[in-house]
């Protein structure tokens, strides 16, 4: 039989066999497609408060699905499959696959905060998504973002020396996201500091870069920031 | 006789109505068909009264004591009213324990009857036990301790479903019943704060929290409580073989079907026409509108009438009311017997 509501079966749910015999019945050709159910049969009660700990999820609870912000959404006009109100709805039953579903365009929302302006409880949708983004970026998800592995390598460098070099970021960012070291706009820098001859400047670049100096006395330092950090991180995300 | 008001129920309303009449100096008969006064708040348990926060036995209590208290009121409990004859200024009523009672005036303070829920066996309750109705839920928050029944464990979650016995042609009730979703967030604040591991959702189809329960009650109970609103009729409550119930529907917007497990489920009932208005309606001489209740008289300027002259009422008998708006309306069907009792003695100089 010809399926008649195609449009509701998600292209992941249709199971293909060239071959299948179920109780000894030969189900292939053109009675091989499957279809996995698409019944809801759980809630997790904590993915709330998981989205909740995170700044600008702060107010998901308080939705009622008007459909305000979706209604006013700038990326919705752009695109129907971006909803912010379903996704809230989805945040506040724990109805995570369905988020995930949708990992690949959550991240869009451009924050305009109109959603923000005309929300009558005061969700502060923006907030919602970008929340939702972190969240996926956290659990593995979505990929990491270049401004998170910056971030990373930045804050690397101060836990192990106290300090950054200029040079060492660049090149671990570089390297991470798998860009060139040869940038461009880095060869213009580089010649037009030629010019000056900076001796005094190129003894010290060289001299850091080879060394990996430390700040004075730093010691342990490093160690217990990156503790309390961590303590901070599990403190505010369980 | 002239001087005399037969009211006809002792809930929130028949009792707003005799303090009315008793307190513009006339006498009250008040006839009660059960052993207890005070009405649905009382006979069937509820906690504390929306929006007062009050508990029922309390708010009520003092409402019985204050009619009770008045010599001029005299009051037959577990007794009905058999017959009603005469007109305006002249009623004379017979009663069931064998009295007659002269009076000038009636106020019909008959109320409803709570929905059965077993007239919706879809919905599990009399199956499972750990399905209830609101009242029983009621009964369960003032008794202190919120307990599955089948064995007495804390429920990890409640579902509470609206619109049980309202708005439902299937079963032949097309009207809402008005008070059951601010009863139900109601609930399930309380159901809360009595039970803080406990997660409480919400099945609606519309939220009718109307007036001032919005803030109150809804916005309250979501943004306070953390109580979840799913938008989905529920098809069917059924057992899930680990001893909870599978509650399944359709979630209109994921547009999915749902079924999810829960430790509880309560049916918040609606309000049916009393039971006995066949017999009211008989007895009394008065209509009954479509749908069971007393027709109401012209509203502007027959207030608290119904479809007999002399005859009055107030609150639930004429639909779903809430309790404060059934001691407004009994206050005003007394104040409107009064009102008519003194026209006539004016008249006849």
């Amino acid at each position: 039989m010809a399926i008649h509501e195609k449009s509701l079966i998600e292209p992941e749910r249709l199971l293909h066999h060239d071959e299948l015999v179920v109780d000894g019945v030969d189900v292939s050709g053109h009675w091989n497609t499957m279809i996995t159910p698409r019944t809801l049969t759980d809630y997790d009660d904590d993915f709330e408060a998981k989205i909740q700990a995170i700044p600008g999820g702060e107010n998901v609870h308080r939705c009622w699905q008007c459909g305000s912000c979706t209604n006013s959404c700038t990326m919705y006009a752009q695109n129907v499959q971006f909803n912010p109100r379903y996704w809230i709805y989805a945040v506040r039953l724990g109805l995570k696959e369905e988020i995930i579903k949708d990992k690949d365009i959550v991240w869009q929302c451009v924050s305009c905060n109109k959603c923000t302006n005309i929300c009558p409880k005061d969700v502060k949708p923006e907030g919602v998504m970008k929340a939702l983004a972190h969240w996926m970026e956290e659990e593995g998800i979505t990929d990491k973002t270049p401004s998170t592995i910056f971030d990373e390598e930045f804050t690397e460098q101060i836990y192990h020396r106290g300090r950054i070099e200029d040079s060492h970021v660049l090149m671990g960012f570089y390297q991470k996201t798998g860009q060139s070291m040869f940038q461009n706009w880095l060869r213009v820098f580089g010649l037009r500091l030629a010019r000056h001859l900076p001796v005094h400047l190129g003894l010290k670049f060289g001299r850091n870069l080879l060394m990996k100096p430390r700040t004075k006395s730093w010691g342990r330092t490093g160690e217990v920031l990156q503790q309390y950090v961590r303590e901070q991180k599990e403190a505010a995300h369980g | 006789m002239q001087d005399t008001v037969l009211i006809v129920g002792s809930g929130p309303s028949g009792l707003s109505a005799a303090a009315q009449v008793a307190g513009a100096g006339y006498k009250v008969v008040m006839v009660e068909k059960e052993e207890t006064l005070g009405g649905a708040p009382i006979l069937s348990g509820y906690a504390k009264l929306v929006p007062s926060g009050e508990w029922a036995k309390d708010a009520i209590g003092r409402m019985v004591k204050r009619v009770e208290d008045d010599k001029a009121v005299t009051i037959h409990k577990g007794t009905r009213v058999t017959q009603l004859e005469g007109e305006p200024g002249n009623f004379t009523a017979k009663l069931s324990n064998n009295k007659q009672i002269k009076a000038g005036a009636v106020v019909l303070a008959t109320g409803f009857t709570h929905f059965d829920s077993v007239n919706k066996p879809e919905w599990g309750f009399g199956t499972y036990p750990d399905v209830l109705t609101s009242t029983q839920m009621e009964q369960m928050v003032a008794s202190g301790k919120i307990a599955c029944p089948s064995d007495g464990r804390v429920p990890e979650r409640v579902a509470i479903l609206l619109c049980v016995g309202s708005r439902d042609r299937q079963i032949g009730r097309e009207w809402c019943s008005k008070i059951c979703c601010t009863v139900s967030a109601n609930l399930a604040i309380e159901i809360k704060e009595m039970s803080p591991e406990t997660d409480v959702f919400i099945y609606y189809m519309d939220i009718r929290t109307f007036g001032l329960y919005e803030d109150r009650f809804y916005w309250k109970s979501q943004e306070e409580f953390k109580t979840k609103f799913v938008k989905a009729r529920i098809a069917e409550v059924t057992a899930s073989g680990d001893g909870r119930l599978l509650v399944k529907g359709e979630d209109t917007l994921v547009k999915r079907p749902i079924v999810i497990p829960f430790d509880m489920v309560v049916h918040a009932i609606g309000m049916d026409p009393n039971q006995d208005n066949p017999e009211i309606s008989k007895v009394f001489g008065v209509e009954l509108e479509k749908h069971g209740f007393l027709q109401k008289g012209e509203q502007y300027t027959n207030t608290c009438g119904t479809s007999r002259p002399g005859v009055y009422s107030c609150g639930a008998a004429y639909g779903p009311e809430t309790i404060d708006d059934s001691i407004a309306q009994g206050a005003a069907a007394g104040g409107r017997a009064v009102m008519d009792l003194a026209a006539l003695v004016r008249k006849a100089g």
